[in-house]
């Protein structure tokens, strides 16, 4: 009886997931302005540090690729968040009988999918463009869903600080994006970055997520892919508790 | 008499930021089945109390419980009794009234079929059924709060919180808002309505407490409330065309502490009216005056919230 009541209890936690997760998607992800951004920043970005160097354009695509997963996941929820403060419509679900990790994970669900989807379509264009084959398909599926989680998981973490304008976040967010960026492997290979640059790339999912891609589409990884895997659930399971952390911090 | 059991028991709650306490160990009990008032001026508590119960802030001391359910060590079950009307409609603009109800009951636990039966009975019943379709971000502010208390019912809670539900709305949203709480009540919904409107306050509420510099200084029925300020009793009393006659005379009259004019009107105020009525017919008869009009008034509830709490509050007062 007691498992049964546990198991409900669970299934409840995951439908309310899910409900906030829908909501967000039709609030906010599903806007023209939204879907431009997200498929268009990642080319913009791709461009401006591909042409010109003598890279052929097919291995920058896992980059390519990355990037995409990790702006579109990580960015509009840490947007929307702050503006549903402001509104309280954040107490909504602060108030609800649910847990406060659901409420993070409705919000995290709703960016990864939205990263699964446009780095999906971001690889479904490139493929032909570039007359690339995928090498590894569970390399590709373990990559695009765990690092979709993960880096929609890193915008949530920050969105936690109890901001009302989405600027303030951004800005935080922006800080800690840009630069792993450089050093994650994705313009600049890693074992051409200085020593710290090698040091500080082992402290950035992104380093995982895109030697995952590298393994998908070229057949070639640093890491072993498992380890790899094993880190972006590490990363994401520390932004969950520290966004946690930083949640209760602020209601004391 | 059969003793109802507590919706609502706090005891000893506090809760501090830094030096400041904004809540000040208050302890008190709202029962099952009943409405509650909880008054004060601005930055009182209120606010942070509400914020307590419903598990937005974490108390730093003391305990609450809702319908017996600590609300830190077994807040799910607490909550899951809890429908919450903000003072702010905190609905989702680019959802329609439906689909607002809709995820108001998914987070609640309601089940489908159940959810959206009661979705429907819920706009239909506060006169939104032909916009259920329609984006909340286009309704007025009055139906805007009919859907956020529509959002409030769907889990059909035990233990309604309210915050400010009828602030700055036209009278007939506040007349429909104010019957669909009573409505609630008379079915067994107990309620906590928070308000800076006194005669709300006065005509909802079983009972009233009154909350200032983070401390509970009375709680009561509001006509408990009311008797405990003799002072503010008085005669109102208005005088055929052409009386001469004006404050200074009549603040003359035996057990009259204080005279006002309001219009046509003096008010007495004297902590004995009869003995005050007395003094004005004498005063009326050996002045050769006739009375056109003359009424005992008890002490409003907003004389009592001045009283306490030293504060002016804007706003009709009631009259008994």
């Amino acid at each position: 009886m007691a498992q049964c009541t546990r198991k409900s209890a669970l299934l409840e936690e995951l439908e309310a997931a899910w409900a906030i997760a829908k909501k967000d998607i039709k609030i906010y992800y599903l806007k023209a302005p939204t879907l431009m951004f997200a498929i268009l920043f990642p080319f913009a970005m791709f461009f401006a540090f591909a042409v010109g160097r003598e890279m052929p354009v097919a291995t920058l695509v896992p980059g390519l690729v990355s990037i995409t997963v990790f702006f579109s996941a990580s960015s509009i929820g840490p947007s929307a968040l702050p503006l549903e403060r402001r509104i309280k419509a954040y107490d909504r679900l602060v108030c609800a009988p649910i847990s406060p990790y659901t409420v993070m994970l409705g919000k995290v669900l709703s960016g990864a999918i939205f990263g699964l989807v446009i780095g999906s379509i971001i690889l479904a264009a490139c493929l032909p463009v570039f007359g690339l084959q995928i090498i590894s398909l569970p390399g590709l599926l373990l990559g695009l869903i765990l690092a979709s989680f993960c880096f929609s998981m890193l915008g949530i973490m920050l969105a936690m600080f109890p901001r009302e304008n989405p600027g303030d976040v951004m800005l935080l967010l922006n800080f800690i994006r840009l630069p792993l960026i450089f050093i994650s492997g994705i313009f600049i290979k890693i074992e051409m970055l200085p020593y710290w640059g090698q040091v500080a790339s082992a402290f950035s999912p992104l380093t995982y997520a895109n030697d995952l891609m590298r393994l998908a589409l070229e057949g070639a990884s640093a890491f072993d892919p498992l380890l790899s895997a094993a880190l972006l659930i590490s990363f994401s399971a520390a932004f969950l508790y520290i966004g946690r952390r930083i949640d209760l911090k602020f209601r004391e | 008499m059969v003793q109802m059991p507590s919706a609502v028991e706090l005891s000893g709650l506090t809760k501090r930021y830094g030096e400041i306490v904004a809540v000040d160990h208050i302890s008190f009990e709202v029962k099952e089945g009943e409405i509650f008032g909880f008054l004060g001026p601005n930055g009182a508590g209120k606010t942070t109390t509400i914020s307590m119960l419903t598990g937005l802030v974490t108390p730093t001391e003391g305990t609450a419980k809702i319908f017996g359910h600590d609300i830190r060590k077994e807040a799910k079950e607490a909550k899951r009794c809890v429908g919450i009307v903000w003072e702010e409609s905190n609905v989702y603009p680019e959802l329609s009234a439906l689909e607002n109800l809709n995820f108001a009951g998914e987070i609640y636990h309601v089940v489908k079929r159940q959810r959206e039966a009661k979705a429907l009975e819920l706009l239909e019943k506060f006169g939104l059924s032909e916009r259920k379709d329609d984006k909340v971000g286009g309704f007025s502010k009055g139906m805007k709060r009919r859907i956020a208390i529509s959002m409030a019912l769907i889990n059909s809670p035990r233990l309604l919180f309210l915050d400010e539900p009828t602030a700055g709305l036209d009278v007939q949203s506040n007349i429909v808002i104010r019957e669909a709480v009573r409505e609630e009540n008379r079915k067994g919904t107990t309620v906590f309505l928070t308000t800076h409107n006194i005669e709300e306050a006065n005509q909802m509420c079983h009972r009233i407490a009154i909350i200032n510099h983070g401390k509970i200084i009375a709680i009561d029925r509001p006509e408990n409330l009311r008797r405990t300020i003799k002072s503010a009793q008085s005669v109102q009393v208005s005088f055929e065309e052409g009386a001469e006659t004006g404050e200074a005379e009549l603040g003359k009259i035996p057990s009259v502490r204080r005279v006002i004019k309001e219009g046509h009107r003096f008010r007495l105020f004297t902590e004995d009216p009869p003995a005050a009525l007395e003094g004005i017919w004498d005063y009326a008869r050996s002045h050769g005056i006739r009375i056109l009009e003359i009424n005992t008034l008890g002490p409003t509830l907003e004389d009592v919230f001045i009283n306490l709490t030293g504060t002016a509050q804007a706003g009709a007062g009631g009259r008994s």
